[in-house]
């Protein structure tokens, strides 16, 4: 690798990261604001949905633990008069929890039965949430407290109540933190260790590895994040309804990972970048939206297994410039 | 005594895998665990590393019962493991698969590894030379960098073999180690092994080719879940039994 293609890398993440920070400077329109926020909290969620799939399970009840963060988040901002700046991170902790709670006894189940039990798992979540009416109001949760103003007198004062641009600012911030802290943990030991369980349990044990500790370490960091995200939701949006965390959108969380390429750090940001970005470029298609998906879908299974983001890899590997293929020197 | 077992049983519904099996290895011993399909070694093998539970009986590892213990914990007690098909993490590199493997020793926190702390880099430093080394012991350092699912076979097996050494076993339990290898892999992977025996490793092996003899100190034979030959490799070999038990009875006759 030459320093050239050393630096392509890094110059464009940052133009990126750059270009997003100038965005509110070209786009007016507060509706596609709107869009590059809830894009970006989906994002971190399916993020941390392809975090949880490195230890070798995919979840197929995700968006309930974004509905756990968004609903004890805004619950208890609504009833108790806490900041949301206290009770974001509260949310992401007691989806945490929850996860764990239901995680640890469902270790030894994997595979597709992992999947069917995380998928019973969303579905009472969200009929816990239905039913909470108490709390959760019987036609949804409405008067979330938004984000309460940052006031330091005479430097910042920004206030969050109707305005879109600083709850762009904000969870373009959070974004990017989740994103690195998900990065830094795919890419350091604990990262590698669910990939080896992944890969085998039986020889990950046999080399000393708790497999249970390690795949309810991967449902905790991952629906900590999704509890973030969905705190933030709430706090943005202002209501909440149980349907938004039911059980087609944890599938279409599946499907943006699917999409983009479970295999690639990259792949959740692209797949639901693209998702939720194209339907709205064609808004005048809308009865066609789910048929245009759904095609997406079927062109992705079949010419892009690995994602989008594998596909500079497919690409590679079709032209020549194919990685790992030494022959051993002193092969039988 | 390293390992011993006292009336180790297994039952699968009815049938018995394994039957009040008694065996023991000594340290710094190599000893084959013999016997045609369905002998029960394999089942032997993942009662011993805690894949599988025992009906009855008990094992003693180094004077500590780990009956029933889980595999991990066993691993942690210095029990190293091959398997018969797979033993390997196929997408990681040969390289990746033995630093992979260095789960126990050095041990990393979750925070440390995190954060990417002094101490953090300077285990996974340490990892990577002692990877580096096994390698090299093993004579794989010539394709390191190679996807472990593009080894030939023979290769994959012996990663195998590196990867148990990671735990720095003290025992090293290896499933049909030259099963379905080439002539040279044989050669190539006896080499590795008798370098192991060098460093003084205590190795139980599995095995249903009886090329594997040669390396070992002492042969116990298996029949339908029971012991029925033990001793050194010339006397395995003129015993009857054992005869009976690989060509049937009227070879014998």
């Amino acid at each position: 690798m030459n320093l050239k293609s050393k630096l392509i890398k890094p110059t464009g993440l940052a133009s990126l990261v750059i270009l997003l920070f100038l965005l509110p400077l070209f786009v007016k329109q507060p509706y596609y604001i709107h869009i590059f926020i809830v894009t970006m909290l989906y994002i971190i969620v399916v993020s941390s949905l392809r975090t949880i799939a490195l230890s070798g399970q995919v979840s197929v009840g995700h968006a309930a633990f974004m509905g756990i963060g968004g609903y004890f988040s805004g619950v208890v901002a609504k009833e108790l008069g806490l900041t949301p700046w206290l009770t974001i991170p509260l949310g992401g902790l007691a989806a945490m929890l929850i996860a764990v709670l239901i995680g640890y006894p469902f270790t030894r189940v994997r595979a597709i039965y992992f999947s069917m039990v995380s998928l019973f798992g969303g579905i009472v979540i969200v009929d816990i949430i239905r039913v909470a009416q108490k709390w959760t109001g019987a036609a949804g949760l409405a008067g979330i407290p938004p984000l309460s103003p940052i006031n330091i007198p005479g430097l910042i004062n920004i206030t969050f109540l109707g305005q879109k641009v600083p709850y762009y600012y904000f969870t373009l911030a959070l974004t990017l933190v989740c994103l690195l802290i998900l990065y830094r943990v795919e890419h350091c030991r604990v990262g590698m260790t669910w990939k080896a369980i992944a890969q085998s349990h039986l020889v990950a044990s046999s080399v000393g590895i708790n497999e249970a500790w390690f795949r309810v370490l991967a449902l905790a960091v991952g629906c900590f994040f999704a509890g973030i995200a969905g705190a933030c939701y709430a706090h943005y949006n202002l209501v909440l309804a149980p349907t938004t965390f039911g059980f087609l959108p944890s599938i279409f969380l599946v499907m943006y990972m699917l999409v983009g390429g479970r295999d690639s750090f990259a792949g959740p940001i692209i797949g639901t970048a693209i998702l939720l970005i194209v339907p709205e470029l064609f808004r005048w298609l809308k009865e066609f939206a789910p048929l245009i998906l759904g095609a997406i879908m079927v062109i992705v299974v079949f010419l892009m297994p690995q994602g989008i983001a594998g596909l500079f890899d497919q690409i590679k590997a079709k032209y020549g410039q194919v990685r790992n293929r030494k022959v051993p020197e002193n092969a039988a | 005594m390293l390992l011993e077992t006292n009336g180790l049983t297994k039952y699968f519904g009815g049938l018995a895998a394994v039957s009040h099996l008694d065996i023991y290895v000594n340290q710094g011993e190599i000893v084959g665990l013999i016997g045609p399909n369905g002998a029960g070694k394999t089942t032997a093998f993942n009662l011993i590393t805690g894949v599988l539970r025992p009906t009855r009986g008990e094992i003693i590892f180094d004077g500590k019962e780990i009956t029933g213990k889980k595999p991990h914990l066993i691993a942690k007690m210095g029990i190293g493991r091959t398997f018969q098909l797979a033993s390997l993490f196929a997408d990681f590199t040969v390289l990746e698969n033995v630093v992979a493997s260095f789960y126990l020793y050095p041990k990393s926190g979750f925070w440390e590894a995190m954060f990417n702390t002094s101490t953090y880099r300077k285990k996974e430093g340490y990892i990577l030379n002692q990877a580096r080394e096994i390698l090299h012991l093993v004579g794989l350092d010539k394709v390191k960098d190679e996807l472990a699912k593009n080894l030939p076979h023979g290769y994959q097996k012996v990663l195998g073999v590196a990867r148990a050494l990671a735990v720095k076993p003290r025992l090293l339990l290896l499933d049909e180690p030259i099963a379905g290898m080439t002539r040279e892999e044989i050669s190539f992977a006896l080499g590795a092994f008798e370098k192991m025996r060098l460093q003084g490793m205590t190795i139980l092996l599995v095995e249903h080719n009886m090329e594997i003899m040669s390396l070992c100190d002492r042969i116990i034979v298996l029949n339908f879940g029971h012991k029925i030959a033990e001793g050194l490799p010339g006397e395995v070999r003129q015993n009857e039994d054992v005869v009976q038990a690989y060509f049937g009875s009227e070879h014998a006759a």
